[in-house]
């Protein structure tokens, strides 16, 4: 028995394909067209994870996440447009769990879809996480790259930590840096922030101009590579 | 000098020598009346004399008149030829024509929207430098005449068949059909004889007028056409770029998916997968045609809105080696940093945008397997960022142009494109204070040369810039 996925969107079209294609990829879709009606739902039919359409004709995304957010947990992943970044990260910031900018590829929708649903799952997480040629071993707190061992500064392992924690899922500046450093979240920390993501890339990818572990998210933040 | 002072010294001189020197002397009796025909050669001869040195005298004036008129027209006409503008040409010839004939004077024109109006300087206030502007009503001018002239291109007025009894005369500004204007002029007691005099300088006067003023309408009729054709031109050019470049995927798309429907039964998995991989490619390039569109319109707009942080160029190279992951496959990409690169205070997210932009362009014009060179220096504050291909290059002269919005180089009219990457490129960087040029780099190919202000103390400086840009 698959997942229970929820589509709030307006637009037939695109809750055509995303029922066509979530079925197909094993999963039970829900379709509503309006954001009270998505809360409704929410509430009533009980989904796993909700595919939230940003542009909805009664209320704003945020409004809707808003509401949500209230009483449920429920991994929210919200449909975006380009150039939107800044309303993408307040929502991100505000609960959301990913998002997906219009136009996307499906298997990438899917990808996150999982990622969410395993981190909602709260699984007990493994001791050692294995990211491709990287293993992080957070019992011994050891990094070790081609089975060498990576000397990392604690707040690099810290963050390193975090991002493999939340492997395949975004993770916004303002929560790394919430995460890493505590609340204080100002334009420095933001900055020390972009120092050691260069450290860690320079110290775990092969091409740090090419990363294929720690990607940046333009305008958002970073995402690990998930390998699960 | 009239003709009888002539027969007067004459007859004084006759009369003189009869008395001084014709026996018997001291009295004015002839002794001999040979001498009475001496007396008519004398009074022949003289007043022949003094006819002559008369008309001489009247000649040297006359051409001195003709040499002052000859200097108030090539004065006015160089004037003319001097100036660009209607104004500067209107009060010229206001000028001139006040002085060269101490008369006032007017000139009416038709403006844009059939509106008279009324420029001039009355002989009262000609030491005042400047000319006047008045609205036809107020000008002391008669409007009937005004408009009776502009219709029938007449000379009316003062001295004229018509309109007599007026005290202005109303010569038309007339080239071939078109009446472009009134030229009105008023003499004062002292000025009326040579109004009539300068009757031919006159005419002369208001030719070059016209001449002048049609010129200066013309330019600006030429103008105008010349602009619109622009317009019209730039209009088509996008036009068809768009349509051609939203119909070409479309078509691909619309193809695939009708030969899919149609014959589903027949097409082998791999050519159902070929189809697949066709719409996606068309999709994709219509999703880059309107995402470009849509950065010009926001770019063009002054909806540009600028989110500077600071962050890496090595990681947004990253971010942009991923996007073109798929196309940079076949070239062989270098990317040299400066070691010690401060961190850039940019937006990221459009300078990855410029950067897509023109590393897809290095990748559409260079053949497989070629190099790209990628290189960021520092210079006091400033980036430099070079790309340079291996690929056919840009045409000499086009450097420039290139960064025109739906501009396409004739050499790379087969390959398909809108021409709006660059201009987008040129608009953000421009954006942030920077400059983009194009260049023929050292193998031929295309060298494209960003220079941007990173630094986060410029942004204070040009604040209120940036704040419009908001």
């Amino acid at each position: 028995m698959g997942a229970k996925i929820l589509v709030i969107d307006d637009e037939l079209q695109i809750r055509k394909l995303l029922k066509v294609t979530l079925q197909a990829h094993g999963f039970i879709v829900l379709e509503k067209t309006t954001g009270s009606d998505g809360v409704l739902a929410v509430a009533m039919e009980r989904p796993d994870l909700v595919v939230l359409d940003l542009g909805l004709p009664d209320m704003d995304g945020t409004e809707v996440l808003q509401k949500l957010r209230e009483w449920s947990q429920i991994p929210v992943i919200v449909l975006t447009v380009r150039d939107n970044e800044i309303e993408t990260v307040a929502l991100l910031d505000s609960g959301a769990d990913d998002y997906m900018t219009k136009p996307f590829a499906i298997g990438e929708l899917v990808a996150r879809i999982r990622v969410a649903l395993r981190h909602a799952a709260h699984a007990p997480t493994e001791p050692v996480l294995q990211v491709g040629d990287v293993s992080i071993d957070l019992a011994r707190r050891v990094v070790e790259k081609e089975k060498q061992m990576v000397r990392l500064t604690p707040i690099e392992y810290d963050l390193l930590k975090v991002l493999a924690l939340h492997a395949g899922k975004v993770m916004t500046h303002h929560q790394l840096v919430r995460e890493v450093w505590g609340e204080q979240n100002s334009e420095a920390t933001s900055h020390y922030l972009r120092v050691y993501i260069g450290h860690l890339r320079k110290k775990l990818e092969n091409d740090p101009t090419r990363p294929i572990l720690i990607l940046t998210e333009p305008g958002i933040g970073y995402r690990f590579m998930d390998f699960a | 000098m009239k003709n009888h002072y002539l027969w007067i010294t004459g007859v004084i001189g006759v009369v003189a020598f009869d008395y001084f020197f014709v026996p018997p002397i001291f009295s004015f009796s002839v002794g001999d009346l040979r001498y009475l025909i001496l007396f008519a050669i004398f009074l022949a001869v003289a007043i022949l004399i003094a006819t002559l040195a008369l008309r001489l005298r009247m000649q040297v004036q006359e051409s001195e008149r003709r040499e002052e008129d000859t200097a108030a027209l090539y004065h006015l006409s160089r004037q003319m030829t001097a100036l660009g503008d209607l104004d500067g040409i209107v009060a010229a010839i206001v000028n001139d024509a006040t002085h060269t004939f101490h008369v006032s004077t007017w000139l009416v024109l038709l403006g844009e929207r059939m509106e008279l109006t009324v420029q001039g300087r009355l002989l009262e206030d000609v030491a005042d430098e400047h000319i006047k502007t008045w609205d036809i009503y107020d000008s002391g001018l008669n409007v009937e005449v005004c408009h009776w002239v502009l219709r029938y291109g007449k000379v009316a007025g003062y001295g004229t068949d018509y309109f007599s009894k007026e005290r202005v005369r109303y010569i038309p500004l007339k080239t071939e059909e078109i009446v472009r204007g009134v030229f009105a002029l008023r003499p004062n007691e002292d000025s009326i004889d040579q109004l009539d005099r300068s009757h031919h300088l006159i005419e002369a006067f208001v030719g070059l007028a016209t001449m002048s003023i049609a010129r200066i309408q013309l330019g600006k009729e030429a103008q105008i056409a010349r602009l619109s054709a622009e317009s019209e031109r730039l209009r088509t050019v996008l036009l068809d770029s768009i349509s051609h470049e939203l119909r070409t995927p479309l078509a691909g798309i619309l193809g695939s998916v009708s030969g899919m429907i149609e014959n589903a039964t027949v097409l082998s998995s791999d050519d159902q997968c070929d189809l697949l991989f066709t719409i996606r490619d068309s999709a994709m390039r219509m999703n880059r045609l309107v995402t470009n569109l849509l950065g010009m319109v926001r770019i063009e707009s002054g909806m540009l809105a600028l989110q500077r942080r600071t962050c890496d160029v090595a990681d947004m190279l990253g971010v942009v080696f991923r996007q073109l992951q798929d196309p940079l496959q076949r070239r062989i990409v270098d990317v040299q940093l400066q070691t010690d690169l401060p961190p850039f205070y940019v937006d990221d997210v459009l300078i990855e945008q410029v950067l897509v932009n023109i590393l897809s362009n290095a990748v559409k014009y260079s053949p497989d397997d070629s190099r790209i060179d990628i290189q960021v220096i520092e210079e006091d504050g400033t980036a430099v960022l070079m790309i340079e291909d291996e690929g056919i290059g840009i045409p000499e002269g086009d450097e420039v142009k290139v960064f025109d919005k739906f501009y396409r180089a004739e050499s790379v009219r087969r390959i398909p494109g809108t021409g709006l990457g660059l201009a987008i490129c040129k608009g953000i960087v421009e954006a942030h204070g920077g400059t983009i040029c194009a260049q023929r780099g050292h193998r031929n190919g295309a060298r494209i040369v960003i220079r941007l202000p990173i630094d986060e103390s410029e942004e204070n400086d040009d604040g209120c810039q940036n704040s419009s840009h908001r």
